[in-house]
């Protein structure tokens, strides 16, 4: 018989209705106390978000002001009349290289010969003297001794010196292009070197006036060539020299602005500072502090008049620099030998129109140029993110343009996602649907260790492996269709995407398998029972519906691989220069810079509140901005998802 | 008893268990059972709850099959006179002879169109006219046509329960396959929308052999021909309908039907 427990106690009603006694403080029980505390912690995280959005609007919204005010300065001062003429200019050097490799190319096929034997027997020479240099320091240092250390210490020096440099000799390997004869007179005349000999060596001075007479035949027999070559180089000395009269000029009207300026703020603090203060000597003093700051304020009209009024002058010397070139280079032969160097001079001739072109609307530009046209905020806009120059810390002028630093950017996160994608969705596929129970314990823990990884730890692989092998394998013959191959820079795009690939694969993968995960049992039945296969099954109607998840997790993969910067600072070879596009996919393998990498580089050296502080902010807000957009698609992708699942 | 031999045969039977016994890895949920079910008839599973009436529905297209150490441990179930568990049946051929509906509504995520023609496309059928051809009719014979022709493309997920359903058999239907097997079909539905399909039931018996499970009595009344009862996973009676209903032979049965257990 089983045991009755006594009936439980119940309070009576009246007892039940009376409201309790609660802890109040300030208005709040502890319910309300509780439900605040745990709002507080949600509203935190919002909080910082706005903080920061607000930190950096702050600082990267005075950067407009500031960098229109440099840009006017620029314009005043006369730094872009100069640069009307410089920039085009900057093609001749080029253009100059190219003629000087082209005569280079084209004497050797004279001069070759002589300058090689000359060379080696130098090389030779300078070995023997390599060899036997202890000996002959030492001998040397005797001979110097005051007084004279005597014959009985200096002969024996001399013998070793001697057996050492015989020694020597006749272990040289003569290159090819001496006969025997001339071997052996190298080998006896080079045994016998000796600090005390000052003249050259016999042998050697008949190599080197049989040069020098094959020399002047070459360029004899090349003469329109050089004749050409010197004409083309000395074409803008004229020009040049003009051109550096004005720019020092000009950038002393601008130091004189800027230093004006400085001060200016300075006296303005200082006045300010004066008005606050309550001590009235404090007050004097501070005044008349701010007194002996007071400075003229640049005149600029009156220094840009000697500058526009050089316009003329300097069009002049344009037009003489344009038709010297020309001259130069009609005289350049078109045909002859040897290839390389008439596949050169072709270049040169292919560029020069364009170039000639450009200095020509130079020459007009400056006579029309007018330091007083206004600066609009749309030319500063445009100046940031259209600008591909980004140059900080110039004695010229700092120009802050974005592109370079967008381009690096978007390029490396291509590479990362075109590498990313189908690894980590197939990854995904795989580790859902067809792997065993063993094998999903191994792939999803590995995959998602390497979100473990730190990134700095990953740019150590890419600049000590990855580098190496990326440009070993550039060099396998076999390869040389891949364009860009061979690379030049161990550091480049590639690189950096391969390993910021490896950084998005773990949050793709995740989120992917978690889309394919979501997928309603319900679905797979359904296809079961009408006789699909597994593969049908995957993939007609698993990954379709897992769609906009997998969608969603390539974009949140973008997002971290647009704001990873240790690795790229690392490996992607920090170039700031828009790449070149002209070879094509092989743009992969060149070096740039990146919106994050270019922050997390300059920002540190940077004096605060600086055109440059507030340029690098700028480039934050616009970095903040992309990942918001990113994000923002993302979130529009899973809420599709979301009106669907039934 | 009264096996198959007791049923009237003036077909001969599409689906047969013989002596079947199922289980799960460890433990058997159904013990010798022999069960037929007549051409162009609609066959009704009754039981109580977990008495092994899906699993038996669920052997007819070895959808058990799928997890493991689930199998036929003994006897033979045929189709259309083959034995199912033979080793030159080809499964996805089977399951295109043996159309299958889910208590709980399931399309896919596409347009009406794809949910319809999926069972064609995998099976290789590509070409839009023959697809188009029986996408229709299978609309039709669920009597869906006339609500959606107009909105093919739609997603399918955006119909009611009842369309929905309705939509899972015309899928089912739309490979031309011999037997339907229904679990629970109304289960997850209003009653209009219960009606509609109980309606559907009959007439689809015109063109397939349906066999349901189901746990409303008065449905397998109105819609079957045959009932089975089961519990225990123990085939206890299976006959005519109206005989069942009004005569059962035995014991447990009766208690069954007037609510004694379920």
């Amino acid at each position: 018989m089983e045991e009755r427990l006594a009936p439980l106690e119940r309070q009576s009603l009246g007892c039940m209705l009376l409201k309790k006694k609660k802890l109040n403080a300030l208005g709040f029980d502890t319910q309300k106390f509780i439900r605040f505390f745990f709002a507080s912690n949600a509203s935190v995280t919002i909080i910082v978000l706005v903080l920061i959005m607000l930190m950096l609007l702050r600082e990267g919204a005075g950067f407009l002001k500031t960098y229109k005010y440099e840009l006017e300065t620029y314009r005043h001062a006369g730094l872009e009349f100069c640069d009307i003429v410089d920039r085009p200019l900057a093609q001749h050097q080029q253009l100059t290289s190219r003629l000087r490799r082209a005569l280079g190319a084209s004497l050797d096929t004279i001069s070759q010969h002589a300058r090689n034997r000359r060379d080696a027997y130098l090389n030779m020479k300078r070995q023997i003297e390599e060899e036997s240099s202890l000996q002959r320091e030492a001998l040397s240092v005797a001979l110097e001794q005051t007084p004279s250390a005597g014959d009985k210490i200096i002969e024996p020096l001399r013998t070793q010196l001697a057996i050492a440099g015989v020694k020597s000799a006749m272990s040289l390997t003569v290159r090819s292009f001496f006969s025997l004869d001339e071997a052996d007179k190298i080998r006896a005349e080079l045994s016998q070197l000796s600090p005390e000999t000052k003249d050259i060596p016999a042998f050697l001075k008949q190599l080197n006036d049989h040069f020098s007479t094959s020399d002047k035949a070459a360029k004899k027999s090349f003469a329109t060539l050089v004749k050409a070559t010197e004409i083309f180089e000395e074409a803008p000395e004229t020009l040049q020299e003009i051109l550096i009269e004005i720019k020092e000029h000009v950038l002393q009207t601008k130091t004189a602005a800027n230093e004006f300026n400085t001060l200016k703020s300075g006296r303005l603090k200082l006045l300010e500072a004066a008005e606050n203060t309550q001590n009235p000597v404090e007050k004097a003093d501070l005044l008349k502090e701010a007194a002996a700051t007071q400075a003229m304020p640049v005149d600029f009209h009156q220094r840009i008049k000697l500058v526009t009024s050089r316009a003329d002058e300097l069009a002049e010397k344009v037009h003489q620099y344009i038709t010297a070139i020309q001259k130069a280079a009609a005289n350049l032969p078109t045909r002859g030998s040897p290839a390389h160097a008439i596949a050169l001079l072709d270049e040169v001739h292919h560029e020069l129109p364009l170039h000639v072109q450009e200095m020509q609307t130079a020459a007009d530009e400056i006579k029309t140029w007018s330091p007083d046209k206004p600066v609009s905020f749309l030319t500063v806009i445009g100046a940031f993110f259209f600008g591909s120059n980004w140059i900080t810390n110039s004695s010229w002028q700092d120009s802050f343009g974005f592109v370079p630093l967008l381009t690096g950017s978007l390029i490396i996160s291509l590479i990362a996602i075109v590498i990313a994608t189908p690894i980590s969705l197939m990854a995904a596929i795989y580790s859902n649907q067809f792997a065993s129970e063993r094998e999903k314990e191994l792939i999803k823990p590995v995959i998602e260790f390497i979100q473990a990884i730190p990134s700095i730890v990953l740019g150590f692989i890419g600049i000590s492996v990855l580098g190496d092998l990326i440009k070993d394998v550039s060099e396998v013959t076999w390869l040389q269709w891949i364009p860009g191959f061979p690379i030049q820079e161990r550091l480049n795009m590639f690189n950096a995407g391969c390993l910021l690939a490896l950084m998005a694969i773990p949050t793709m993968f995740s989120l992917s398998e978690d889309a394919l995960n979501n997928v309603p049992e319900a679905y797979v039945d359904a296809s079961d029972a009408l006789g699909a296969t597994k593969l049908q099954t995957v993939f007609r109607v698993i990954v379709p519906s897992a769609f906009s998840g997998m969608a969603a997790a390539v974009l949140l993969g973008i997002g971290r691989v647009i704001g990873e910067t240790m690795v790229v600072l690392l490996v992607a070879g920090n170039r700031i220069a828009i790449p070149d596009f002209s070879s094509g996919a092989g743009v992969v393998f060149q070096p740039a810079h990146t919106l994050t990498g270019i922050i997390a580089q300059e920002l540190g050296e940077v004096s605060r509140g600086s055109t440059h502080w507030q340029a690098l902010f700028m480039v934050g807000i616009v970095l903040f901005c992309i990942s918001l957009i990113i994000n923002w698609c993302a979130r529009t992708f899973v809420r599709r998802f979301e009106q669907f699942k039934a | 008893m009264p096996p198959s031999a007791s049923s009237p045969k003036q077909l001969p039977p599409v689906v047969e268990f013989r002596g079947v016994d199922f289980r799960y890895s460890t433990h058997t949920v159904l013990h010798n059972i022999h069960l037929s079910a007549e051409r162009n008839r609609v066959t009704a599973l009754i039981g109580p709850s977990g008495c092994g009436k899906s699993t038996l529905l669920r052997c007819v297209n070895r959808m058990n099959e799928r997890f493991v150490g689930a199998r036929v441990s003994q006897g033979q179930v045929f189709v259309k006179g083959k034995n199912i568990h033979d080793t030159d049946v080809d499964l996805t051929q089977l399951r295109k002879q043996v159309g299958m509906v889910f208590q709980k509504s399931n399309p896919f995520p596409k347009s009406i169109y794809d949910n319809v023609a999926y069972g064609l496309r995998i099976h290789g059928v590509t070409a839009k006219d023959i697809l188009d051809d029986a996408v229709e009719r299978a609309l039709r014979s669920a009597v869906l046509w006339q609500e959606l022709k107009d909105r093919l493309n739609q997603n399918a997920l955006r119909l009611s329960g009842g369309e929905q359903q309705r939509l899972c058999i015309a899928r089912a239907i739309a490979t031309n396959p011999d037997v339907l097997l229904m679990d629970e079909p109304c289960s997850a539905l209003d009653p209009i929308a219960t009606l509609q399909i109980e309606e559907l039931m009959q007439q689809l018996a015109r063109d397939y052999t349906v066999i349901f499970v189901t746990h409303n009595m008065q449905q397998a009344v109105r819609v079957s021909d045959y009932t089975a009862f089961l519990h225990l996973g123990k085939l206890i009676e299976f006959g005519d309908t109206e005989e069942l209903f009004s005569n059962p032979k035995q014991k447990l049965t009766e208690s069954y039907l007037r609510g004694t257990f379920s």
